[in-house]
């Protein structure tokens, strides 16, 4: 699903934020990017969502060479993938349905299909009852969920989220992982970005682990014998 | 892409839970439908598109409605920057209509020999009428031109003493033609005719109403080109803070997959409802302001003997103003989305 090939990532001609990154991530595969802050993790995630370009080697989602989409082709590529940011990144001006809706929209989604899928993942992250609510007054937990489900709402073949859990408690922490870890159970790939190495522990997926810039563990042991 | 993506789903499906159960075939289309938009259909696409329309123009206006005093302001600024060109323009409209008056005006006397008897002079009148170039000739014989004289001059007593009339008849000639070249030259010809003594005409002031009235127009475009441009950058100031307060908004849809057709679409609507509102006050404070001006214009023109109506924007004028201050709004607005649709790159 995801293919890096000795990717690099220079800023400003100097900094080396990645440095020959090399893995592959399969189908359904679910998987931890760990490193302290700086080490490149958003740098890496910032490349899978084409946001940036590699200085250096290739990237490949679903087979493509990223690099190479047309600019007119990158939105329609983003839609492919959902995203989960640390601080959710809600409207606010909007209602909690609203935003969920908000990647239907985009896609151009007939509205009472719409409709369907929203409360579909609503319900899937349990926040069906707050649809009309304003994402101001739901918990940080609850509006981290909100986030997965606007990540979800359109099936995407691959999940990315950074630093998920970054603002939340250790037990709200673990509800979102357990949320990563349904959607993974019906064949989303994800990855996520975390330092919360006692959680990641104790979830038994592969970690990729980063420090500055360089890819120096590959713990994929779990995956491969289960 | 899709070919290779098949299959996974198959392999997952006995591991999904029961929660999930209403998922399977849709897991199996959907990710195809991002990449491959004819999968949605051109209708569907079409209708989609229609319906994001609908819903940013209703979204921009009730945006505007929420700040209505802000709103106004802007649309106040638009109006008052439409209005000078317009109204010069206007002005400008109504001195041509003057101006081809004036030109008819344009007329040629030629003073014929004093020797000359009344009859012959009649019968040189009705030759020059069939003269080329001439529209019409009207005789103005000696003792007509007296009285015009005297009365012009209130020399009443003075020329009474004269006894004798020293004027010529005199014979004022239409012109056909009356550019001023063409009529320059029936001068010409007119002056070779036998027993024709002179032939005058004053075009120089015609010639300097036509160059001030060409100075007029170079100015109205210039100072339209001008506003409109000022209108421009209203607007794209305008639109401009609106980008900037809905930064995060337009962050988070680039990242989940919208094209920038998606984001800058609500900003153009809102740079063509400004636009339109501008338009609309422009319009309306032309009216008002020519009802003002109507009294002590028409008032003025009487004192000189003429007749001149202010002038007012008809049908055309009105939709010629409507639309191009919508399109001047739009594209206010164009300007501005993409200026900063590049600055921002999200996160």
């Amino acid at each position: 699903m995801i293919r890096f090939e000795h990717v690099g990532k220079r800023y400003g001609g100097r900094f080396d934020a990645l440095a020959n990154i090399d893995f592959r991530i399969r189908r359904g595969e679910m998987a931890f990017l760990t490193g302290h802050s700086g080490a490149g993790k958003s740098s890496l995630l910032r490349l899978l969502m084409r946001l940036e370009r590699p200085t250096r080697g290739r990237i490949l989602v679903a087979g493509h060479d990223i690099d190479r989409l047309h600019t007119s082709q990158i939105p329609f590529y983003r839609r492919q993938i959902g995203v989960v940011f640390q601080d959710h990144q809600l409207l606010f001006d909007r209602n909690v349905f609203a935003n969920v809706a908000l990647p239907l929209q985009i896609q151009g989604l007939e509205p009472h299909e719409a409709a369907r899928r929203v409360r579909a993942a609503l319900d899937k992250v349990g926040l069906l009852h707050r649809e009309r609510a304003l994402p101001i007054e739901l918990s940080g937990g609850e509006q981290q969920r909100i986030g997965i489900a606007r990540a979800v709402v359109n099936k995407p073949a691959l999940l990315l989220a950074d630093e998920p859990t970054g603002n939340l408690d250790p037990q709200l922490s673990a509800d979102i992982m357990r949320l990563f870890e349904d959607f993974n159970r019906i064949g989303t790939t994800i990855m996520i970005a975390s330092h919360d190495l006692a959680l990641i522990a104790r979830l038994h997926h592969r970690v990729l682990k980063l420090s500055e810039g360089r890819l120096i563990g590959d713990d994929a042991t779990v995956e491969e014998t289960s | 892409m899709s070919a290779d993506r098949t299959p996974s789903p198959n392999q997952r499906r006995p591991r999904q839970g029961s929660s999930s159960a209403r998922q399977p075939d849709t897991r199996q289309k959907k990710p195809r439908r991002g990449a491959r938009s004819q999968h949605t259909g051109m209708n569907s696409q079409l209708r989609a598109w229609g319906r994001h329309h609908r819903a940013m123009a209703l979204d921009s206006v009730q945006r505007l409605m929420r700040r209505p005093l802000g709103s106004l302001m802007t649309m106040l600024a638009i109006g008052i920057a439409l209005i000078l060109p317009c109204a010069l323009w206007l002005t400008l409209d109504s001195a041509r209509l003057l101006d081809a008056g004036l030109e008819e005006s344009a007329s040629l006397t030629v003073y014929l020999d004093t020797t000359m008897e009344e009859s012959e002079a009649m019968q040189m009148a009705s030759s020059l009428r069939e003269h080329p170039g001439v529209a019409a000739a009207r005789l103005v014989t000696a003792a007509e031109g007296m009285v015009e004289f005297e009365q012009a001059l209130g020399l009443e007593d003075a020329l009474m003493r004269l006894g004798t009339n020293p004027l010529p008849a005199s014979i004022v000639v239409a012109p056909l033609d009356t550019s001023p070249q063409a009529v320059h030259e029936l001068s010409e010809r007119l002056a070779e005719v036998p027993r024709v003594d002179e032939v005058r005409l004053d075009l120089a002031w015609l010639e300097r109403l036509r160059r001030l009235a060409e100075l007029g127009q170079r100015l109205t475009l210039a100072l339209g080109v001008l506003f409109g441009f000022g209108v421009l950058l209203i607007v794209g100031n305008t639109i401009r803070l609106s980008v900037e307060n809905r930064r995060q908004e337009i962050e988070v849809v680039t990242l989940i997959g919208a094209t920038h057709a998606f984001v800058r679409r609500p900003f153009l609507y809102s740079g063509a409802w400004y636009g339109l509102g501008g338009g609309l006050l422009a319009w309306l404070l032309l009216g008002v302001g020519g009802q003002w001006l109507s009294a002590p214009v028409q008032a003025l023109a009487q004192s000189y003997g003429a007749h001149f109506t202010v002038p007012g924007l008809d049908w055309q004028g009105s939709a010629a103003l409507l639309v191009s201050s919508i399109l001047l709004g739009w594209l206010g607005g164009w300007v501005a989305v993409n200026r900063h649709l590049k600055e921002i790159r999200p996160r």
